[in-house]
C-alpha cells in the first residue's frame, strides 16, 4: 500500500498529465515535497513563497480538510488518498 | 497541457435537465459538474452554490470532494457548469479571474427568451492569472 494523490486538471500539465500518484507515507508536507521532486515547478503550485497551502486549493485526505487538521503536518498513512481540490467559483458580479 | 474535448455533446434529456436546474434555483446562479466520457455529457451533479447569490458562485468543497470521487470511480472527465441569470452565456471577467480548472466552463444563460447554453475553455499560463484567454468549445444537443 502506498499513498494516493489525486492531481487536479490544472496541475496536470506539471505531472505529464497524470491523474494520480504514488507516493510513501508521511507527513503532507513530505507528500507534495516528494512529488516536487518528481516533477518540477508542481510544489510552487501547491504552496505559497511561505511555504504555506495556497488558499485557493483545498487539500482533503480523505474525506477530511487538513485545515481542521494540521495542515501540512498531517500524517498521511498507507491507503490514504490526498485530494487536491482547487476552488470552483465565479459568477457574472 | 491537458488533453480537452474539442466539443461538449449534450444529450436533449440532459440539457432540459441541466436548463430546469438553472431555472429552479433563480435568481441565484446555479452550479455543478457535468460527468463526462469524452465530448459526451453522460449525468449531471447539481450542486450546492455556498454563495446564494443572483452574481456569484462557487461549489461546496465538501460536495466537490464526493463528486470528484465518484468521477474517479467511473473514470469519466468532467467540466464545470453555471448560470447567468442576468446576461449571455459568456465568461464574465469573475469567471475568468476564478478559472482555476483545465475543463470546460458550461455557462447557461436565462436572460434572453429562450435559455442558451455554450462552454469554453478558459486558457492560463499560470492557474493564479487573473486573466486568461476565452476560446469557445461547441456544444451540440442531441437526441
Amino acid at each position: 500500500m502506498a499513498v494516493e494523490v489525486r492531481i487536479p486538471t490544472v496541475f496536470r500539465r506539471f505531472t505529464d498529465g497524470a491523474p494520480t500518484e504514488s507516493v510513501e507515507p508521511g507527513t503532507l508536507r513530505d507528500v507534495i515535497g516528494e512529488l516536487g521532486s518528481r516533477y518540477p515547478n508542481f510544489e510552487e503550485q501547491v504552496l505559497t513563497d511561505e511555504g504555506e497551502l495556497h488558499r485557493f486549493v483545498n487539500v482533503y485526505i480523505n474525506d477530511e480538510d487538513v485545515r481542521y487538521l494540521e495542515k501540512l503536518e498531517t500524517k498521511v498513512g498507507d491507503g490514504d488518498v490526498v485530494s487536491l481540490l482547487p476552488s470552483v467559483a465565479g459568477g457574472l458580479g | 497541457m491537458t488533453e480537452l474535448p474539442d466539443r461538449v455533446r449534450l444529450p436533449r434529456s440532459l440539457w432540459e435537465r441541466l436548463v430546469t436546474h438553472c431555472a429552479a434555483e433563480r435568481p441565484n446562479e446555479a452550479c455543478g459538474v457535468l460527468g463526462m466520457q469524452g465530448p459526451d455529457v453522460v449525468e449531471i451533479f447539481e450542486m450546492t452554490n455556498v454563495e446564494s447569490s443572483p452574481v456569484r458562485y462557487r461549489l461546496d468543497p465538501k460536495e466537490q470532494l464526493a463528486v470528484y470521487n465518484r468521477l474517479h470511480e467511473r473514470g469519466w472527465d468532467f467540466a464545470s457548469f453555471h448560470s447567468h441569470t442576468r446576461t449571455e452565456a459568456y465568461p464574465s471577467p469573475t469567471d475568468v479571474k476564478e478559472a482555476r480548472e483545465d475543463v470546460p466552463y458550461v455557462i447557461v444563460s436565462l436572460a434572453g427568451d429562450a435559455p442558451a447554453v455554450r462552454a469554453f475553455r478558459i486558457v492560463k499560463e499560470d492557474w493564479l492569472d487573473l486573466t486568461g484567454e476565452v476560446q469557445e468549445v461547441p456544444v451540440e444537443v442531441a437526441g
